[in-house]
């Protein structure tokens, strides 16, 4: 698995119960700096509880560590100079602008009397570049399309300045240009800027093309981690979503294709798929 | 904020606080105010309006409004809800409790009755209603806050409706010992209640300046951590806000904001909701420069406000607090027809 080097994010048999039903059970990993991990799994295997527990937004038992410290002991402004969560926020009430939105990530930099500096004003117009929103500073966030308001949250990540980015299904409700947008910003940043990145997402075949590791859940248990090559077999995704299912390689671009099949259809017809990949 | 707005709000207020001290009963002239501020006044009588009535009532004018304007905008921010306004979480009501226990306790009736209550008659009610108002007030806002937390949990849009069926307990409280009392005595908290600065003296500005300039000093610190609860509890906590101890410390502050200028002014409504809206379309909505605009607008706005209800009827004033329901309760239907249209 190429995990000798040393971990930045490491999860040691972490379990979570919700009033004694049991919602993850021994789920363990390990991640380097700069790797962009994807969590997969069928509705409700537990995807959402396991990223509030790696962002310490739940208590994990000390079984979360960050640079070897477990989460959950850092003071809440320590770890929000450590741990970005990208959240969807719909409330809209009060219409702030993008800038204002990204400026907020400077917060668990400042004390109560400290003065926006230079470089912190640097560091708002980098994000916002990086993202693409340079020339919308100024509009309000209500008027940008979601994937635009998917990029802000990003860019207030950025800004943040965090060695950890997490988010909960980032290209919900975005269409195809966008989601292959976002997915693809999100990799850039973690190579260039060494951000190890942690999501979840529904569409396995986006999973395989963006990420290095693959956390794949059912029903609050770890069914596999690794390559997307290592996770992605046949056998297993049909068992974990219960739907047939064909796996190849594209001999274009030697990428995983994934393909579900309604129930109903004929298992051999499926089977006929060529370079099918077995278990 | 640019500072040419900044500049335009503070000329704004010193031209309101000047222009304030002309209209009452009594004409004083400009240069009778020059000469006042000067070196002398030209007769005693002059001086006696200038320093004794109508520069603290300006004054007390001023911090009323900049007060209730700062804790409403506050307040809407922290809780996400335009419609926050401190009178909503039961200010008035418990002040009202508070006023009406002080005249029963302290009109001498009950002083044949033990030693406590001969004790408390002889505490001047000039004191003791503003007192008892405060606690009244203080005491309602925390029992909001108490009873929403155990009925609802976190879901902090039923605040205000806890706040509303608060404040109609209390009203029927104090309406029932308000009943049982002597009409004199009852008077004169129906008056006090529809909110007046016509009894402001010196004194209550010493009382007020320092409540109202921490308050506001405090809150606009805060004032970006305030912003970050316009995300939403949860994107708040993830940017290291402790989202809980922030909302109670905003809470007891506009608690005290408000009580206090309650207490001495009684109830000056809508004033909390109205100028906020205003001057966010002015400033916009982040939480700093809505405090400034807010102290400014909100201060300049209740001087004039109370001009109008010197001059309106002639030879007699009207209470304040008629004027501004008078006016925010229209604005208060117009605004929700806007965001229904929204």
């Amino acid at each position: 698995m190429g995990m000798t080097g040393k971990a930045m994010l490491k999860l040691s048999n972490l379990s979570y119960q919700i009033a004694g039903t049991t919602i993850l059970s021994d789920i363990h990993f390990q991640a380097d700096t700069g790797s962009v991990i994807g969590i997969l799994g069928p509705n409700g295997a537990g995807k959402t509880t396991l990223l509030k527990l790696i962002s310490g937004q739940l208590s994990s038992q000390q079984q979360v560590f960050w640079r070897s410290n477990a989460i959950e002991n850092l003071p809440a402004i320590a770890r929000a100079q450590q741990i970005a969560v990208v959240n969807q926020f719909n409330s809209r009430v009060f219409n702030l602008n993008l800038e204002q939105i990204v400026s907020m990530g400077l917060l668990p930099h400042q004390t109560l009397f400290s003065k926006v500096s230079i470089a912190q004003k640097d560091v708002i117009s980098t994000a916002l570049e990086q993202v693409g929103l340079s020339a919308k500073a100024k509009q309000p966030f209500h008027s940008l399309s979601g994937g635009e308001q998917q990029r802000a949250q990003i860019a207030r990540a950025l800004v943040q300045t965090a060695g950890l980015f997490v988010l909960d299904e980032p290209i919900n409700h975005l269409d195809v240009y966008y989601e292959h947008q976002i997915l693809s910003l999100l990799r850039k940043i973690a190579k260039q800027q060494n951000v190890t990145i942690v999501m979840s997402l529904h569409d396995l075949n986006h999973a395989a093309e963006y990420c290095d590791q693959l956390c794949l859940l059912a029903e609050g248990k770890l069914m596999s981690f690794g390559s997307p090559q290592e996770v992605l077999t046949q056998t297993r995704l049909q068992q974990v979503y219960k739907t047939p299912c064909d796996v190849v390689i594209k001999p274009s671009t030697h990428k995983i294709r994934i393909e579900f099949y309604p129930p109903n259809i004929e298992q051999a017809d499926v089977a006929n798929g060529r370079n099918v990949i077995n278990d | 904020m640019t500072k040419s707005k900044f500049a335009i709000l503070v000329s704004f207020s010193v031209l309101s606080i000047f222009c304030g001290m002309f209209f009452g009963a009594a004409q004083l002239d400009l240069a009778g105010i020059f000469q006042c501020i000067s070196h002398d006044c030209a007769s005693n009588v002059d001086e006696a309006i200038f320093w004794q009535v109508r520069l603290p009532r300006v004054l007390v004018g001023f911090l009323v409004g900049a007060g209730l304007a700062v804790a409403g905008a506050t307040l809407q921010n922290v809780y996400r809800n335009p419609l926050a306004d401190p009178y909503l979480f039961g200010v008035v009501s418990g002040a009202g409790l508070g006023a009406s226990i002080a005249t029963l306790l302290f009109n001498g009736s009950l002083a044949s009755q033990s030693s406590l209550f001969a004790y408390l008659a002889q505490i001047p009610f000039s004191y003791a209603l503003p007192l008892s108002a405060f606690l009244g007030a203080f005491f309602s806002v925390i029992l909001v806050q108490i009873l929403s937390k155990r009925l609802f949990g976190e879901r902090t849009e039923f605040l205000l409706l806890a706040g509303v069926a608060v404040s109609f307990m209390l009203s029927a409280l104090s309406h029932f010992l308000l009943f049982m009392a002597e009409p004199f005595a009852a008077n004169k908290v129906i008056f006090w209640l529809l909110g007046s600065l016509a009894s402001a003296q010196m004194w209550f500005v010493w009382i007020m300046l320092p409540v109202v300039t921490i308050g506001v000093i405090v809150l606009w610190l805060y004032g970006r951590h305030i912003d970050a609860m316009l995300l939403g509890d949860e994107n708040a906590q993830t940017l290291g806000i402790k989202v809980d101890s922030l909302r109670l410390l905003v809470l007891m502050i506009c608690a005290a904001l408000t009580s206090c200028i309650v207490a001495y002014c009684g109830g000056i409504g809508f004033v909390g909701l109205m100028i906020p809206h205003i001057v966010r379309g002015w400033f916009g909505v982040t939480s700093r420069s809505l405090i400034i605009g807010c102290v400014f607008v909100g201060g300049s706005f209740l001087i004039w406000i109370d001009v109008v209800a010197r001059v309106i009827i002639e030879n007699q004033e009207i209470p304040i607090g008629i004027i501004t329901s008078a006016i925010g309760s229209i604005f208060f239907l117009f605004t929700l027809q806007q965001s229904r249209g929204r």
